[in-house]
């Protein structure tokens, strides 16, 4: 489950940031790493909702900064919530 | 001396097809869909029109606009990317990826600062707003009324509450990016996003004029040497969750009225039209090119551009002025453009709306302009109104006329409204010279005039 998440959550990492998979860290930040400014990171969390069909408040992305911190949130908090779709 | 303009590319998404082949296969078999409004648009308002054309589903991703694009733009502008890109593979270019994974293209063989967009909508992102309008108006009423219904509702006005808080049913969220997407100009500039194109950008919102205006302000701009390239069209996208738009047409008594036979209700130029049918939208996009610059590259062009004009009534915001004197004055300004007489010309694609005023004016202005020679016949007869895409998608249909020698019929037609050359059948005739007009809410009038290329 957990390891289906993360391929999925990578996925999404992946068309947002027009880059290829093995080129995203787990532990990489994603502000200084991958420097995804404020416009890109509303991006990533509106595909991660259309991708898990939940919606994601967009104040909790201020407190999470790694690849694996959203992976973690995504399984901790996201699918927890009843699906949208 | 002006400069020759051909079309070597086009890309459509209607009603009846996606693509240009399965479009125009469908305009010469005279296909049209109508359909009923949706039932829950009838929990709003009281409709008098009842009918529709809806957009086919289409997968955005098999347009190349990805998942990330589509989530940040409104549907007219995904048609419109989508449209674009078939346009310019019909052309020739090859798109070139940026970079590995990247969502935007390069293109071979064209030089991006001496290629513009001219793109018309009648009302943009209108979809974006109204869907993101609905939760800015309903969430917290709706949160609240929810409360008060689940804790301390009396049980006799349950029924009434769970009805008033079906109807407030939105989206999930407020889009962060929603005045990117309702803004007018959203799909010139993602045309030019996508393909890293940096001439000219321009939006037209001359509303049922938009498509035709864009195309023949493209075709100044390669005339005139201001670009080699345009990619120029128009994009609508009509469609709201509580019928909107609908309304917007309907209570003006724009729209078509239901009869028996529910497909033979939309019938422009008949005397018994009832209206338009209201469409849910398309897409058009032309590659408009310098013919020079085309030879190089070994295009074909489908047809060519020789004349355009626009004239304003100057009457009223919502009818044609009696008699049509802007639009002759419009009609003789394109042909004088083009350098053609009236008798050269072969085939009129009309406005052909189908409310009672339009077809009036209009069939007697190409009569006294045209006499009864040229065919005669009007797209929306199958498609319905596609308002700002109307006139781009005609200009395709134009195109593909001359180059093809043969045009679609004018669907429903049984006792025309003036004895003008209809297209009953389809049939094979010499066409040559071509006009495609269309006409606004406001009063704009513009007509493009298109040659068979040789």
């Amino acid at each position: 489950m957990d390891n289906e998440v993360q391929q999925r959550v990578l996925k999404v990492f992946c068309e947002v940031l027009e880059r290829k998979e093995d080129e995203i860290q787990l532990d990489a930040s994603i502000r200084s790493d991958l420097q995804l400014d404020s416009l890109k990171q509303m991006t990533l969390f509106i595909a991660l909702e259309d991708e898990f069909q939940r919606t994601i408040p967009l104040e909790v992305v201020v407190g999470l900064d790694t690849v694996k911190d959203i992976i973690d949130f995504v399984v901790k908090k996201v699918l927890q919530e009843p699906s949208a779709a | 001396m002006n400069r020759r303009v051909v079309i070597t590319g086009a890309g459509v998404i209607s009603p009846i097809g996606i693509g240009v082949d399965e479009f125009w296969r469908q305009c010469l078999q005279a296909k049209s869909v109508v359909a009923p409004v949706p039932a829950e648009w009838d929990r709003y308002a009281t409709l008098r029109s009842r009918l529709l054309a809806p957009l086919p589903d289409f997968d955005s991703e098999s347009f190349g606009v990805s998942r990330t694009e589509r989530l940040q733009l409104d549907p007219m502008t995904v048609m419109v990317l989508g449209a674009a890109r078939e346009a310019l593979e019909r052309a020739g270019f090859s798109l070139v990826p940026g970079a590995a994974g990247s969502r935007s293209f390069t293109l071979s063989a064209l030089d991006v600062e001496r290629t513009g967009v001219y793109i018309g909508t009648g009302i943009g992102g209108m979809y974006s707003f109204l869907h993101n309008h609905a939760h800015q108006l309903f969430q917290r009423v709706r949160l609240a009324l929810k409360s008060y219904a689940d804790e301390r509702a009396p049980a006799e006005g349950r029924a009434a509450l769970d009805d008033a808080l079906a109807m407030m049913a939105h989206g999930s969220r407020f889009h962060p990016f929603v005045a990117s997407m309702y803004m007018p100009n959203a799909a010139s500039a993602a045309v030019g996003v996508k393909f890293a194109i940096t001439g000219p950008n321009v939006t037209y919102g001359m509303a049922c004029a938009a498509g035709t205006v864009a195309t023949g302000h493209a075709y100044r701009a390669v005339r005139d040497g201001q670009v080699d390239v345009a990619l120029t069209g128009g994009g609508e996208y009509l469609y709201d969750e509580h019928g909107h738009n609908f309304r917007a047409f309907d209570v003006a008594g724009t729209l078509v009225r239901d009869c028996a036979d529910p497909q033979t209700a939309n019938r422009p130029f008949d005397q018994k039209r009832s209206g338009f049918l209201f469409s849910h939208g398309g897409a058009a996009v032309l590659v408009l090119e310098e013919l020079e610059h085309a030879r190089r590259r070994g295009a074909t062009p489908i047809a060519e551009v020789i004349g355009y004009a626009e004239t304003f009534d100057a009457h009223s915001m919502m009818s044609l002025a009696p008699g049509g004197a802007q639009i002759e004055r419009m009609i003789r300004g394109a042909l004088a453009d083009a350098g053609v007489a009236p008798h050269e010309v072969d085939y009129v694609n009309a406005h052909g709306t189908g409310t009672q005023n339009n077809d009036a004016i209009e069939a007697e202005v190409i009569e006294r302009v045209f006499s009864k020679r040229p065919l005669v016949n009007t797209t929306k007869s199958l498609l319905g109104h596609t308002i700002g895409a109307s006139g781009a998608i005609e200009a395709v249909v134009t195109a593909l006329s001359l180059r093809e020698g043969t045009t679609h019929v004018c669907k429903n037609l049984e006792t025309p409204v003036r004895d003008l050359n209809f297209v009953r059948t389809v049939g094979k005739h010499d066409l040559r010279v071509g006009l495609s007009q269309s006409f606004a809410f406001g009063g704009h009038n513009a007509a493009v005039v298109l040659r068979r290329y040789s």
